[in-house]
């Protein structure tokens, strides 16, 4: 049994009156300590497949099961987010949001200002502690968001477009950074992206999907050493044929 | 800088004054009728033992009234806007009970509970609900939905839900209603003082019609207008201690 298992997974919802194939029976496994990027355009389902596993949404068909434990609208608690928009309460500072997924677990007090002080220090942030999240950049926001989800020591962490918003050499510092804490604090991670390169410099399997109804189209090695060489030939022919396989999938689809 | 020009309010009510003593002594009002500003301020004076008791018995109405519909609205609000099924329910029902005026319930209210405090207090209660139910409603229904999810992930209790994310996403909206229910409690408290009571502003404003006392109306109606500035500025202060996390977020907190 893998860590991870996604076993014929179809996911269909009404939206104004239209029926949309989100999900079209979506086979995956991922083991522990394994990096997978999700990868696809808008709309193959990518998120969607995010939000199953994490437990925000049901599938309509088939069975997604954590460590043997089936997810069905509930979350695994050994399972942490990240999300796109870092999900961060207004009214807390950086130290009440980091400690928050503690908090709801009912972890005493003391305990709770140790783990947080640990992750705010892993992420950088001491200085800031005591700021609300509209006084900081969006990186060091994100960063927050990380540190929230880290705090449980979650085995598999789900990660929704997290530098999707944040300007190119942000994200490229916060891709170092989430290479080194997850080869400090391993676990599994599925990482939604549209980005090619973000996906070839993070990830050991890439998954990419397509739209209409969401597929898993290819699953790729990658087996370039880390840390990675984006200037790299091997990495160039890597996009490459990524890229090529996308086009494919859209024409396949525009003429379809 | 901001602070200093706040002070800059009072050119208006300076104004006011001013034309009010130039119309007391134009004598297009007998003198009778329209006392000029200093006589009312005399009254203020003079009359202090008999405005200041009135006073008291408003306060203690529109205070108990609100707090009444405080610790009733709020709760239920923040009920109705976390359960959809709550709202779907009680929608219509808010929406006609919100729209009847205070003033037409007044008759029925002295039926039910005779002349004095029962009557006033309820109605005012009354009065202060809506407005506070409905700002508790929408100020949950304003919460983010990623919020709820990040709470739903991390396996949050609806206790701490309730307590970590509701309450402080609704409060500003919560303490605009309290804004609101305050205007209404006094607007309330002194027609109900007008008809129900034998105490209070109202009743002395109605009171001092009858023994031709226009110095003493004036005066009443003074001291209701400063007190609503007051309390306004009260929740002001609230709403800066409370929901300093705003500052520098929106325009205005």
């Amino acid at each position: 049994m893998s860590f991870v298992e996604i076993a014929n997974v179809s996911k269909t919802y009404e939206r104004r009156g239209d029926r949309i194939h989100a999900l079209d029976r979506v086979n995956l496994t991922a083991e522990f300590g394994e990096f997978i990027c999700l990868l696809g355009v808008s709309g193959c389902g990518k998120s969607t497949l995010l939000q199953i596993v994490s437990g925000l949404e049901s599938p309509s068909e088939g069975d997604v099961r954590v460590e043997q434990r089936p997810i069905d609208g509930n979350s695994h608690p050994e399972a942490s987010v990240v999300f796109q928009e870092h999900g961060l309460f207004p009214w807390m500072t950086v130290r009440q949001n980091v400690e928050f997924n503690l908090k709801a677990r009912g972890v005493a007090q003391a305990e709770r200002r140790q783990t947080g002080t640990e992750f705010i220090e892993l992420v950088g942030l001491s200085a800031f502690e005591r700021r609300y999240p509209h006084e900081l950049s969006g990186g060091m926001r994100q960063r927050v968001g990380i540190a929230r989800a880290l705090t449980t020591r979650p085995k598999l962490l789900l990660m929704d477009e997290p530098f999707g918003a944040l300007d190119a050499q942000t994200r490229s510092i916060m891709q170092t950074e989430l290479l080194q804490i997850w080869q400090t604090h391993k676990s599994a991670i599925l990482f939604v992206t549209h980005g090619v390169e973000e996906a070839i410099l993070l990830a050991d399997r890439i998954v990419i999907m397509s739209p209409r109804p969401g597929r898993i189209r290819h699953i790729l090695e990658v087996d370039l050493p880390r840390p990675r060489d984006t200037t790299s030939p091997a990495f160039g022919a890597l996009v490459r044929a990524i890229i090529g396989h996308i086009h494919e999938d859209i024409s396949l689809i525009a003429r379809a | 800088m901001q602070r200093g020009l706040r002070l800059f309010g009072i050119i208006p009510l300076l104004v006011l004054l001013a034309v009010w003593e130039v119309l007391a002594r134009s004598g297009v009002y007998s003198a009778a009728l329209l006392p000029t500003p200093l006589e009312v301020g005399r009254v203020l004076i003079s009359d202090a033992g008999d405005l200041l008791k009135h006073t008291q018995a408003s306060l203690a109405r529109v205070t108990l009234g609100v707090a009444l519909a405080f610790f009733t609205a709020v709760p239920l609000g923040l009920m109705i806007g976390r359960f959809k099924i709550l709202d779907l329910i009680t929608d219509w029902s808010i929406q006609i009970f919100r729209s009847f005026p205070i003033i037409a319930l007044i008759p029925l209210a002295i039926l039910f509970f005779g002349i004095g405090d029962r009557p006033a207090i309820i109605l005012i209660w009354l009065a202060a609900f809506w407005p506070l139910l409905i700002s508790t409603i929408f100020g949950v229904k304003n919460v983010e939905r990623t919020l709820l999810k990040v709470a739903k992930v991390a396996n949050a209790s609806d206790l701490l839900i309730l307590r970590d994310i509701l309450w402080p996403s609704a409060l500003p909206s919560i303490l605009t209603g309290l804004r609101l229910a305050l205007g209404a409690g006094w607007l309330t408290v002194v027609t109900a003082e007008m008809m129900a009571v034998k105490s209070g502003l109202g009743y002395l404003i109605m009171y001092a019609q009858i023994i031709f006392r226009p110095d003493l109306i004036i005066a009443g109606i003074l001291i209701i207008g400063t007190i609503g500035l007051l309390f306004d500025q009260m929740v002001r202060l609230v709403r800066t201690a409370l929901c300093g996390w705003q500052e520098g977020l929106v325009l205005e907190s």
